[in-house]
């Protein structure tokens, strides 16, 4: 768990902390692969919600660079079979994930990420 | 076209429309609601396009126990027969050599089996010239009496036509073979719940009005021990799950009820694993909970809106998994605390402040137009006092763009929780609401104040206007 499909959708939400709290980055994290169901509906649906950029940047640094470095405009079977593998079948399942403005360290435990704020950082 | 005859499960009634509804809408095709129907009866006639539509219902909705192609209806036998001699031409193919059965039932009371035999025998017109096969007929034909109450039910062996309301005929297309997915998903063997687990027919229910479907993503924002992960991962979405309580996705380890070679059996890696994730294995829907997260739902962290299909939840009540968001009561004056991120497996007292009902109810429709997809759905409970309910305590927590589909109430007595779709009915994009605190004190000068408002508090003083005894709360389903 923690896939990258959630590290894509995922920014620091510290009170304040609203430029550059997106892609967290990841640390010391210990991954896992996993089977995934294919969906090539779901997963052209979901494209247009994607950061491509953090995407890629995230997928190299856990070893996977199956990707472009630009999201295409066409997409074919290849592509989109990389894509699913990068977004549902790769799970960090120990390490962090930091805010690059704040350094707000979310810790992630068997796979569970925990998102909650300290009572100084909440708006 | 033709006519098919639903016979419902004698449960939730309020529920049965807006499934049918929802499952028509799942598979594209039209529903048209007959003028004269009744959901409180337990039969109901269907004009649809397909034979194959009717099938689709009977797979997929939880409350159907079976479907007959319609033939025939009358307030007497006289009548049923007139319109069955009528309809020939939709059985006449079963009559030469089709291998039949004949079942007759009744609603509220049971027919005794010589009058069952008459009752079968008046319908020999029909001149079924196949084999009787009571195993494994080619047809079943099912005529169904349907009595208001249960007064009389012990009868004289030759009675005629019972005093019934009204008498149903047809051919048995197929069995609601959805129903047994309440037995699969039974809170009580499953390898992970907690008390405020869902009721497996409620989650499926639930599941139901979402549209869960392969390729579609849904998210449940108060996920607590998943109950609804499971009906919507097993209808093909994916899933995400939060929730401000870490041990209640994970459990608080160690797993009682159920034997270590069970365990074994099921599980790989286990101890460490999330309750979510185990119960998810057990279902076989492990890989479709895309993820879980801690955080409290008005502080979160999704970065963009209109993600998901659904969202589907049942919000805190207050009542058993309180109501809390992350915040002191008092917060004015109060120097800010500079304090660690906390880890969200340790025993969790933060500074959390109680969080009304009412806003709350009204914070999630926001949240779900900024979160859902155009067209998207909202689907949740929202508790409320049975005598004071009115329509429009819905209306106090809508938001433009955002439509009520249905609204089935769950009666226990005194108070009740009501089931709301709400639809997305929107393509504009909204900004992430700002869970604003609500006028605190002092209501604004006549606007509605909803039943639900203050429902823990209602509910802990027995729903009396005043200082009254506490009644005996449910305590198997107030679900909350
Ligand atoms: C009625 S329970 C949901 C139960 C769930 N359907 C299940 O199957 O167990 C409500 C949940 O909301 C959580 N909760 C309460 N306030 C919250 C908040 N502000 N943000 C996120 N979760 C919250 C509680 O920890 C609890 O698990
Ligand atoms: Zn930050």
């Amino acid at each position: 768990m923690v896939r990258l499909i959630t590290h894509n959708l995922l920014a620091c939400h510290v009170k304040r902390c609203t430029t550059n709290n997106f892609p967290l980055q990841l640390k010391d994290v210990q991954l896992a692969l996993r089977e995934a169901e294919f969906n090539a509906d779901f997963l052209r649906g979901f494209m247009p919600r994607l950061e491509w950029t953090a995407l890629v940047q995230a997928a190299c640094q856990v070893g996977d660079d199956s990707l472009p470095l630009e999201a295409p405009e066409m997409v074919d079977d290849e592509f989109l079979k990389n894509l699913h593998h990068v977004l549902l079948e790769i799970h960090i399942e120990e390490g962090a994930m930091v805010c690059p403005n704040c350094q707000h360290v979310y810790p992630i435990s068997n796979g569970i990420p925990n998102m909650l704020l300290a009572e100084n950082e909440i708006g | 076209m033709s006519q098919y005859l639903i016979v419902f499960a004698q449960a939730h009634e309020e529920f049965r429309l807006p499934e049918l509804l929802s499952v028509a809408e799942l598979h594209h095709f039209d529903l048209a609601v007959p003028d004269d129907l009744d959901v409180t009866r337990p039969f109901a006639v269907f004009t649809l396009d397909k034979e194959e539509h009717a099938r689709l219902l009977a797979r997929r909705c939880i409350l159907i126990k079976s479907v007959y192609e319609f033939y025939a209806r009358g307030t007497t036998y006289e009548e049923l027969h007139q319109q069955n001699k009528a309809a020939r031409p939709k059985w006449e193919k079963y009559t030469p050599d089709t291998s039949f059965k004949f079942v007759v039932n009744g609603y509220n009371q049971s027919i005794p089996k010589a009058r069952q035999r008459e009752v079968i025998e008046n319908f020999s017109y029909m001149d079924f010239l196949g084999k009787i096969d009571l195993k494994t007929p080619e047809v079943t034909m099912g005529c169904f009496e349907e009595y208001r109450d249960t007064v009389g039910n012990t009868r004289h062996k030759h009675e005629g036509d019972g005093n019934f309301r009204e008498a149903f005929f047809g051919r048995l297309l197929e069995e609601g073979t959805a129903r047994s997915l309440i037995k699969k998903f039974d809170v009580k063997k499953r390898l992970y719940f907690g008390n405020t687990s869902m009721e497996a027919e409620i989650s499926l229910l639930m599941a139901n009005q979402t549209l869960a479907s392969p390729g579609k993503v849904i998210y449940d924002p108060f996920v607590g021990t998943g109950s609804m992960a499971y009906t919507t991962a097993h209808f093909g979405a994916l899933v995400f799950g939060s929730d401000i309580d870490g041990r209640q996705m994970r459990g608080k380890g160690g797993i009682s009820n159920i034997s270590d070679k069970l365990l074994d059996s099921v599980l790989t890696d286990a101890e460490q694993r999330p309750g979510i994730m185990r119960a998810a294995a057990q279902y076989g829907v492990e890989q479709r909970v895309i993820d879980l997260c801690t955080f409290d739902v008005t502080q979160n962290p999704w970065r963009c809106g209109e993600m998901f299909d659904a969202i589907i939840t049942d919000p805190p009540y207050g009542v058993r998994a309180g109501a809390k968001r992350l915040g002191r009561k008092k917060e004015r004056g109060m120097p800010a605390v500079p304090s660690q991120p906390r880890p969200d497996d340790q025993p969790y007292i933060p500074p959390t402040k109680p969080y009304e009902l009412a806003d709350l109810a009204a914070d999630l429709v926001v949240l779900a137009r900024y979160l859902l997809k155009p067209g998207g759905r909202l689907v949740f409970f929202l508790p409320t006092v049975t005598d004071e309910y009115r329509e429009v305590d819905i209306n106090t927590m809508l938001c433009g763009g955002m439509e009520v589909i249905a609204n089935s109430l769950q009666d226990f007595g005194a108070w009740g929780r009501r089931l709301v779709t709400i639809r997305k009915t929107t393509c504009e994009s909204f900004p992430p609401p700002t869970f604003e605190s609500h006028a605190e004190e002092g209501e604004v000068e006549g606007a509605h104040i909803p039943a639900h408002k203050d429902f823990r508090g209602k509910y802990f003083q027995g729903f009396k206007k005043e200082f009254g005894t506490p009644v005996e709360a449910e305590r198997t389903q107030d679900g909350g």
